[in-house]
């Protein structure tokens, strides 16, 4: 019983990095079907479509940071600290503001930047707003990155 | 500096010198049209011929462009054009091209190479549905006449039913009591054809009954051309022979049309530029007004170009006047945003928001030094500066006539690579942690640890703090400038109730946070609380100041307090700066760990290692690169606009030489 803590731990991590990664493929996926429709008239929009599609990708790397953020609290690139279960529920819990928003929001920037990409197929010069629409969604996922880490940091004690 | 002043050009002039001062307008490049009162096709009557003309050619154009196009390939690449690689024509060459082209010839011949091709193809496409027929009947021993118009006494019918329908055509064919006077031919069935293709061959007195018969057991029937008359086997050497001459011809005429293309097209190219610049030029025109012999033209023009316009213009002759104004209060003149050479890339961001009204205050000088440090905190990676500044210096190196609008946007990245160097260097990330990271980086070890003044892996906290001190300054800065723009206009009711207030407001808080809790010195805390008292006074009193009743008055004061959660946001808004800073990093060390794992793969660890560590950087690169310039724009757009900008203005779009594949000049 003594690697409970550890697994409650990686548990946290594995969802954090996985459900991000799970809500970027759906985000892109959404955006790349309007890219797709839009560059099917208009091959030219490439670059500005795929700006726009690549930017719900960022949650899977937010996912992707606390993951390493935990390994590297629990020394796992070494010798692994031993931790009680408490201290590994402190980490899950600190994994989930990352694992909850992340996922969702890529998937509503997918979305916003969709609706983005239909805009720049009607007015191009429009680029500029078209990013700032889907980076307003982006705002929570990088708020959540920041109390997951400042989580991590500074709220779970371990030794 | 910031928005140009402009001139209103009133210009009169003889029709005999019409074509000629149009010329001058063009080539300046200085010159946007002013649509007379009666709109934008005043004159169209008299310049509808010119224009037809333009048309007329553009069409053939585009006729060419869609088909020659297709079997072009370009020897200019489009990032090469892009960046100004392109041929340099004068006006009067393209001219004589134009008059040494026949367009519409050169659009018949294609035309009728194209119905060729077509014809060919449709040709082909008979010939193969042919031979699959033939390829399923092939153990058919008569010749197939018999099938088309039978013999005297003798007819045949080919068609397609499933399997088991043909073993019940079988069975109803030997149970008629005509099964003496017909023969049924079941071709050789592979066992993954669903379909049995069959020849019922019956004496012409029992058509009708055998046709019954054949459309009760559900058989498709099916036509062969009347021309296929002998063996299978014969016809089908003869489809297969014609079958290879069509393609030998397609293929031909193929090459043909690609050895039109690479003749013509890069003329078709040259043309398309220089009829758009005929038509915008005629366009132009049409939105002047004229009498029997005299037309008026106005333009918007650059105060600074004025003097060298009208010395262009006059020099025309004596037949024109040129009357300079400056613009009347109804007026809506254009924008041109000046600034300098620092601030001058960053006149794209304000451009791609949109640009401000004509007198107004231009945002990109306040904005520029922000944008940068924004941006440097955002990519936070000293190595990727280096690439990227390296990247712009080869691109530089190499093309020499890039335009303005491209050379614009890459000194942003520029810039932005300088602020990203200085920002990457004092938090010592260089692709991560690459210097720690190998071995060999450790002669770097003691720069990098000079110049490093705090790390944010390990003291994100005093990174947050800065980000949203960044914050506040940033959005007091924003506030100021509202202010300064108020007073300057005499609104200091708006001034002092809707900014200063506010200033005076967060300002004051913060102080007495901060005082209180050690942050800053205790004599902060008296100051601060003044600041914050008289700023909410000044809040109330100019939320409430149109209503006479005491309570409305308060409860307008409490309501625009209320806003004070919304600069709460905006400054949280800022902690962006530490996540992607700290996003870069941490992708860095990263790829870097993953490089150090598999450097220990016996013989080609290292070869492995490189790839890893190359390409897992330059994907971090682009990817921390967007996101660096999508944050760093957004928070200039959303928090920073939002206090003093907001940018109803429509760009300077000149008459000019408006070109996409090649440059023209012209000298008169």
């Amino acid at each position: 019983m003594e690697l409970l803590g550890l697994a409650i731990a990686l548990f946290g991590a594995a969802l954090a990095g996985g459900m991000a990664g799970v809500g970027s493929a759906i985000g892109i996926g959404i955006a790349g079907e309007s890219a797709a429709g839009v560059m099917s008239e208009d091959p030219d929009k490439f670059v500005k479509c795929l700006m726009l599609q690549a930017l719900p990708g960022t949650q899977g790397f937010y996912g992707f940071i606390i993951v390493f953020m935990v390994m590297n609290k629990l020394q796992m690139f070494g010798t692994p600290l031993v931790i009680s279960w408490l201290q590994g529920l402190m980490i899950f819990a600190a994994c989930m503001p990352v694992a909850l928003a992340c996922w969702i929001s890529a998937i509503s920037q997918g979305k916003a930047s969709a609706a983005a990409i239909q805009m720049i197929s009607k007015k191009p010069d429009a680029v500029g707003k078209a990013l700032v629409l889907p980076a307003m969604v982006e705002t929570y996922a990088v708020l959540s990155l920041l109390t997951s880490i400042l989580l991590l940091m500074f709220g779970v004690q371990l030794g | 500096m910031g928005v140009a002043e402009l001139k209103k050009v009133e210009l009169y002039y003889h029709k005999s010198v019409e074509e000629n001062v149009a010329r001058i307008v063009q080539r300046s490049g200085v010159c946007q049209i002013i649509e007379s009162a009666e709109g934008p096709e005043a004159r169209l009557a008299e310049t509808e011929n010119r224009l037809a003309a333009c048309e007329e050619q553009e069409a053939y154009l585009r006729y060419l462009f869609r088909t020659l196009g297709s079997h072009y390939t370009d020897p200019v690449s489009s990032i090469d054009r892009l960046l100004g690689e392109r041929q340099v024509f004068s006006l009067d060459e393209l001219a004589q091209i134009a008059q040494e082209t026949d367009l519409k010839e050169l659009v018949s011949s294609v035309k009728t190479t194209e119905a060729k091709l077509n014809e060919l193809r449709i040709e082909i496409s008979q010939h193969k549905v042919n031979a699959g027929i033939l390829s399923k009947i092939k153990g058919f021993p008569y010749p197939l006449s018999v099938l088309g118009e039978g013999t005297r006494t003798l007819k045949g019918v080919l068609g397609t039913l499933s399997a088991a329908q043909s073993e019940a055509l079988k069975q109803d064919l030997t149970h008629s009591a005509y099964s003496k006077e017909t023969e049924l031919f079941v071709a050789p069935r592979k066992t993954k054809d669903k379909d049995a293709w069959v020849v019922v061959l019956y004496l012409r007195s029992r058509e009708q009954e055998i046709l019954e018969l054949c459309v009760k057991n559900g058989m498709t029937l099916v036509d062969l051309p009347a021309h296929i008359s002998d063996t299978v086997a014969r016809e089908s050497a003869k489809i297969s022979d014609r079958l290879a001459e069509c393609e030998g011809e397609e293929s031909e005429i193929l090459q043909d049309l690609a050895c039109t293309a690479d003749e013509w097209m890069p003329v078709v190219q040259s043309m398309s530029d220089y009829w758009k610049v005929l038509h915008d030029r005629y366009h132009a025109l049409a939105a002047s007004v004229a009498t029997d012999s005299t037309v008026r033209t106005c333009f918007w023009v650059p105060a600074a170009a004025v003097p060298a316009l009208q010395k262009q213009v006059e020099a025309a002759g004596s037949a024109v006047a040129f009357v300079v104004s400056d613009p009347k209060e109804e007026d809506r003149p254009p924008t041109l945003l000046m600034n300098n050479a620092f601030n001058r890339p960053a006149e794209v961001l304000t451009n791609l928001y949109s640009p401000p009204a004509y007198g107004q205050r231009d945002p990109t000088s306040p904005m520029a030094p922000f944008f940068f440090l924004f941006f440097g905190m955002c990519l936070g990676d000293a190595g990727y500066a280096i690439v990227i500044a390296s990247v712009l210096w080869l691109l530089f190196k190499k093309y020499r006539k890039i335009p303005d609008g491209t050379k614009n946007f890459m000194r942003l990245f520029y810039v932005g690579a300088a602020a990203t160097f200085l920002y990457g260097a004092v938090t010592g990330s260089f692709f991560g942690d690459f210097i720690d990271a190998f071995p060999f980086g450790a002669f770097l070890r003691p720069v990098k640890d000079a110049l490093l003044i705090v790390d944010p892996l390990k003291n994100p906290v005093a990174i947050l703090g800065i980000s949203l001190l960044l914050g506040v300054v940033h959005l007091m800065f924003g506030l100021g400038v509202a202010a300064y723009d108020e007073c300057r206009r005499g609104n200091y009711a708006d001034a002092a109730g809707g900014k200063i207030s506010w200033i005076l407001f967060v300002m004051g808080l913060l102080f007495v946070g901060g005082g209180s809790s050690a942050m800053l010195p205790r004599f902060f805390y008296a100051p601060g609380a003044v600041m914050a008292v008289v700023g909410t006074g000044l809040i109330f009193w100019y939320a409430g100041r149109g209503e006479k009743n005491i309570f409305l008055k308060v409860g307008l004061g409490l309501y625009a307090l209320y806003g004070s959660t919304a600069y709460l946001g905006d400054i949280l808004s800022y902690s962006r700066l530490l996540a992607l800073g700290l996003g870069s990093a941490v992708i860095g060390s990263v790829i870097n760990l993953l490089g150090q794992m598999i450097v220990g793969v016996p013989f080609v660890g290292w070869l492995l290692a490189f790839f890893v560590v190359a390409g897992g950087h330059v994907f971090s690169l682009a990817i921390n690169l967007l996101g660096a310039f999508v944050h760093a724009m957004r928070l200039q757009y959303v928090e920073f606009f939002s206090k003093f900008y907001t940018g109803d203005g429509v760009n300077f779009n000149p008459l000019k030489f408006q070109t996409q594949y090649v440059d023209i000049f012209d000298e008169i």
